[in-house]
């Protein structure tokens, strides 16, 4: 870890406190992925707004907004400190369940057949996206509260804390959502020092539950269509040709890729939902393998600044919310990529950063930003 | 586990998961790239076939039978619909057309999963073409094709030969390159030759976007045109065919009920059908071929209302009678009998003098094995007195053919082979299909003894069970018993009686000219020489034209009124058994119901023309079949002012 430059003379801890150090091996390939997302969100849907007679650059612009406001949220919340931040997780967590709840009521708007917006103003929110922090947020102060040594008490209340929030989504319907609550608090509460019967009875419980929700019709028929047509090896609906002309797009790319604007999947718009959830088709196909390793290098690379700074943590709620940032990092990337790659079925979760989506990519930044603050504030004892 | 032993874990795991994702990318992008791009090339190329015009078909001389007209559709194109498009188009097409939705939806369904098109409006006006052409965003795979439709320019003129087109059934699709959207020829020339006649169909490549717009065309490859067929048959000739059997069936139905019938279960005797058939003997072409009644081959273009199409199939029409009716030759089959009797000297007498005559009285007593007796009655009670085998086939004396039969049948142990007279008919073609080139054609029968134990074993309920019999050879010499042929065969043969024993495969085609102007010849084909004496044949032609000119001739009446070159004309008459006439048990009489036959040569001395004509259940040969084949000689010989009227003959065998 001799990532920051050995000092010579001893320093007080106020004047750590003092001296914000940023990580620029977050921060670069943070902003890298953000420009690549507007060259790729451009190049995806130019040529199809322009088959509808649109501006070519109506999707960019708009994108373009939302990554500055996604910026300055970033930098907002890298200052925010560990003990701020602590005292406004909980009352955060309860704004987002109520904003949840909002969404299905009729102030929620409905789009593609699921209820998952709400209209601010000219802006069209996604609770959900903040939801997921707001569950990060909420379940490092628990488990820092918990201590290392965790009862089962804890896991009953980890449950409950995620388990609210995860069927307001479910009711939307968001599956993919859903899963990302599970995977990243599975992650926390492992990190956190669950014990493996722990982490086996939660795995049962989901198992049940998952089961239960079939039994009694919660789970949408689409949605099982969706898994059962992937483990099929397609049959051609919808869901399955997306998935098809995606692989097409990537595996035509090749080892260096078609050039910009020479991909015809993309140009040509044969990819479907390509500016948001199919944004790394675009990658693939115009930027070949080199490019789609180069994007995968990024995210690998901060998920392993996130990682360390985890461990040079100040304290245990720090280090949860970098591990829980960390777990949704990867769980979006891996679900979306692999999704993009007809490795997994198609759940919706879009690509970190690359994906046009205003919401998504502020909620991101919220995360990385919170994330990082934990690094600039790290404890100076374990870094020495 | 510490924190940090559990955090190196989660390290690990989430590297695992990049390792995954880099290992599938690998996999897709470098180890099969190439068949991706091959993928995303096929994306944006679609082949659209166009058809190919079928080829003409025309007559000897050249006249236009089959033709094509260019007709503008609308079709919708399966490789160009898009799936977000499909609503739309459906909902357009749908208040376009007229159709209801859920048929467009079918149609459009259909054409995506075939990849092919299929049409949803047969013929549009000049607003629905603009009208299409300037909303093409609302009709997104929808096409206007300028399509080659077939075209009977003569109608009703000869169906049987030319045939019909039609879509392919499920046979057909087993072959290769057939499409369930081509047009294929169904019966006829239309069939037979239906490789040559179809062309190729070309393609048009276009790239296209996503949502299936044409970005531009790419290529063409124009279809090439079926090849012009030229037939044999003369329409002319065909036309006077068609008339003359129009106007025999007429006649044989006023004869059988005062104002005419109606052919139906309740009133079997009445002449259902009239069949002819014309060729030349010196190279087996066909020069008219039909039955009556006939059909208009453009109703499978155009369609045909329902009760019309029943009305037409419970006649069966579509049938070419010619070469698919089987039918006992009856009498004109003593011909056959007639020549083996002469190149095998097979006479009822040895010794026949004019001191010692052989005397046809009308009847023959018979014995079967056992001794009980089985009297064999002529056709005419009276019988024909004094008669020779010449006097015997002018005026078709069964008694005389019977004594034949008999002599082979007397005659198996020692002198002859007792399917003598099989092998014979054999000889001229019968008991095996011509060989023309029309599909469908059948074979007829020859009964021998080997055919009749076969049938006893295979169908015994269908079968007698006593043995084969002279009595079985007595009817097989009169064209009864289970004698069958086509009226092409029965023409075929006669044709290679009179020519001096050749025996030619009929044609109907003469020679194609191919799209790029090749010509490709259909040469006549002698399939056998039988060895005829020249004395046969010049005996057997000069009784032929005493059937016709002489004083006990039995087409003699039916010749009468013919006019000039009547001498040149030779044939002979036919009355085929179909129900024996028999007195009911109330009382009733039902009257004998026969099918009338007559085949004619002309000019006998030098033949060139042989026609054969079947009046189905039309009853004496002599009275309706010679008459009707007469009009059509009389054409033959002198010409359209030479044409009579159709009237009836004698009632005669």
């Amino acid at each position: 870890m001799a990532l920051t430059t050995p000092r010579t003379e001893p320093v007080t801890i106020l004047q750590r406190e003092r001296s914000l150090r940023p990580d620029l091996f977050l921060i670069l390939p943070y902003l890298a992925l953000a420009a690549l997302g507007i060259v790729m969100v451009y190049t995806a849907s130019a040529p199809r707004n322009e088959l509808l007679d649109l501006d070519p650059a109506a999707t960019v612009r708009r994108h373009v907004i939302f990554v500055v406001i996604g910026f300055a949220v970033f930098i907002a919340s890298s200052l925010i400190g560990g003990r701020t931040l602590r005292s406004f997780s909980i009352p955060f967590y309860l704004a987002s369940v109520i904003a949840l709840g909002l969404v299905l009521t009729p102030l929620g708007r409905e789009l593609k057949g699921a209820q998952r917006w709400i209209q601010i103003g000219p802006l069209q929110l996604q609770p959900s996206e903040f939801a997921k922090i707001a569950v990060i947020l909420a379940l490092a102060v628990l488990l820092a509260n918990a201590g290392s040594n965790l009862q089962w008490h804890h896991i009953g209340r980890s449950v409950l804390l995620v388990g609210l929030p995860a069927i307001l989504i479910f009711r939307q319907p968001d599956l993919g959502t859903m899963l990302v609550f599970f995977f990243v608090s599975v992650v926390m509460l492992f990190v956190g020092g669950t014990t493996l019967r722990q982490l086996s009875f939660i795995a049962l419980a989901a198992v049940v539950i998952a089961v239960a929700l079939f039994q009694v019709g919660a789970i949408k028929e689409y949605q099982i269509e969706r898994v059962t047509s992937f483990l099929d090896g397609g049959g051609g609906d919808d869901a399955d040709y997306n998935q098809l002309q995606s692989e097409i797009a990537i595996g035509s790319g090749g080892f260096f890729g078609k050039g910009l604007f020479g991909g015809t999947q993309t140009n040509l718009s044969f990819v479907p939902e390509q500016s948001t959830d199919f944004i790394f088709t675009a990658v693939g196909e115009q930027l070949g393998f080199v490019g789609g390793s180069i994007v995968l290098g990024l995210y690998a690379m901060i998920v392993w600044r996130l990682l360390i700074a985890a461990g040079n943590g100040r304290e245990r709620f720090s280090q949860m919310v970098a591990i829980g940032v960390a777990a949704l990092l990867v769980f979006h990337v891996f679900v979306n990529v692999g999704m993009t790659l007809r490795l997994i079925p198609v759940t919706g979760l879009p690509l970190p950063f690359l994906s046009a989506g205003g919401t998504f990519f502020i909620a991101m930044s919220l995360g990385l930003g919170l994330a990082h603050s934990v690094w600039m504030r790290r404890s100076p004892v374990r870094d020495e | 586990m510490t924190f940090g032993w559990r955090l190196g874990a989660l390290a690990i795991a989430f590297a695992a998961l990049f390792g995954v994702l880099t290992l599938r990318m690998w996999s897709i992008q470098i180890t099969s790239a190439s068949e991706y791009e091959e993928a995303a090339e096929s994306n944006l190329i679609k082949f659209v076939d166009t058809p190919a015009p079928r080829g003409q078909i025309r007559d000897i001389n050249g006249n236009l039978l089959a033709d094509n007209r260019n007709v503008r559709r609308a079709v919708i194109e399966g490789a160009l619909v898009t799936r977000d498009g499909e609503a739309q188009l459906v909902r357009n097409l749908s208040a376009f057309s007229g159709l209801p939705e859920a048929e467009v939806k079918a149609l459009v369904d259909e054409a995506r999963d075939r990849g092919d098109r299929i049409e949803v409006v047969g013929e549009l006006t000049d607003d629905q073409v603009v009208f299409l052409s300037e909303h093409p965003e609302d009709f997104v795979g929808v096409r206007i094709v300028d399509t080659p439709v077939r075209v009977y320019v003569e109608g009703e003129l000869a169906p049987d030969v030319i045939g019909y087109i039609g879509r392919p059934d499920a046979d057909d699709l087993e072959k290769p390159g057939i499409k369930p959207t081509d047009v294929l020829g169904k019966a006829g020339v239309e069939r037979q030759y239906d490789g040559v006649i179809r062309g190729e169909s070309g393609r048009i490549k276009y790239r296209i976007n996503a949502r299936g717009e044409i970005l531009e065309q790419l290529g063409e490859q124009l279809p090439s045109p079926g090849g012009t067929v030229f037939l044999t048959i003369d329409s002319d000739v065909q036309a006077i065919l068609n008339s003359s059997l129009a106007q025999g069936l007429q006649l044989a139905r006023e004869l059988h009920r005062e104002g005419g019938c109606v052919p139906s279960d309740d009133d079997p005797g009445c002449p259902v059908r009239a069949v002819g058939v014309v060729i030349d003997p010196n190279d087996g072409s066909l020069i008219g071929m039909s039955s009556v009644p006939g059909f208009d081959p453009n109703i499978f273009v155009e369609g045909v209302s329902d009760e019309e199409w029943q009305r037409l199939n419970q006649q069966a029409v579509f049938n070419n009678f010619a070469i698919q009716g089987v039918y006992a030759p009856a009498s004109t089959f003593k011909s056959v009998a007639y020549i083996a009797a002469l190149e095998e000297t097979i006479f009822p007498q040895e010794a026949r003098t004019d001191a010692d005559p052989y005397v046809c009285d009308g009847l023959l007593e018979f014995r079967f094995r056992d001794g009980s007796p089985q009297l064999y009655r002529d056709w005419l009670e009276s019988g024909h007195g004094e008669v020779d085998l010449h006097g015997g086939l002018q005026a078709s004396c069964d008694l005389y053919f019977w004594e034949i039969a008999l002599k082979v049948w007397n005659g198996r142990l020692t002198d002859y082979d007792e399917s003598l007279l099989q092998e014979w008919a054999r000889l001229f073609g019968f008991d095996k299909a011509t060989g023309i080139d029309l599909p469908f054609e059948r074979s007829g029968l020859i009964p021998d003894r080997d055919w009749f134990e076969t049938a006893q074993r295979e169908t015994p309920l269908l079968v007698r069970d006593t043995p084969w019999s002279g009595g079985d050879v007595m009817n097989i010499v009169i064209g009864q018993g289970s004698v069958l042929a086509t009226p092409l065969q029965l023409a075929n043969a006669y044709a290679s009686m009179v020519n001096g024993g050749t025996v030619w495969q009929p044609r109907v085609v003469d020679r194609v000219e191919t799209g790029d102007g090749a010509i490709l010849e259909n040469t006549p084909l002698a399939v056998s020489q039988v060895g005829l004496g020249d004395r046969t044949v010049a005996l057997l032609r000069r009784d032929l034209q005493q059937v016709v000119n002489g004083g006990n001739g039995t087409a003699r009446t039916a010749f009468a009124n013919f006019g000039e070159k009547v001498e040149q004309i030779g044939g002979k008459t036919g009355t085929g058994e179909v129900i024996k006439g028999f007195i009911g048990e109330d009382g009733t009489v039902i009257q004998d119901v026969d099918n009338a036959l007559f085949v004619g040569v002309a000019p006998i001395n030098n033949p060139q023309y042989v026609i054969a004509v079947v009046i189905e259940r039309g009853g004496s040969g002599g009275r309706v079949a010679a008459p009707t084949a007469a009009r059509v000689l009389q054409f033959l010989l002198n010409g359209i002012e030479g044409v009579t009227d159709v009237f009836a003959g004698e009632e005669a065998d």
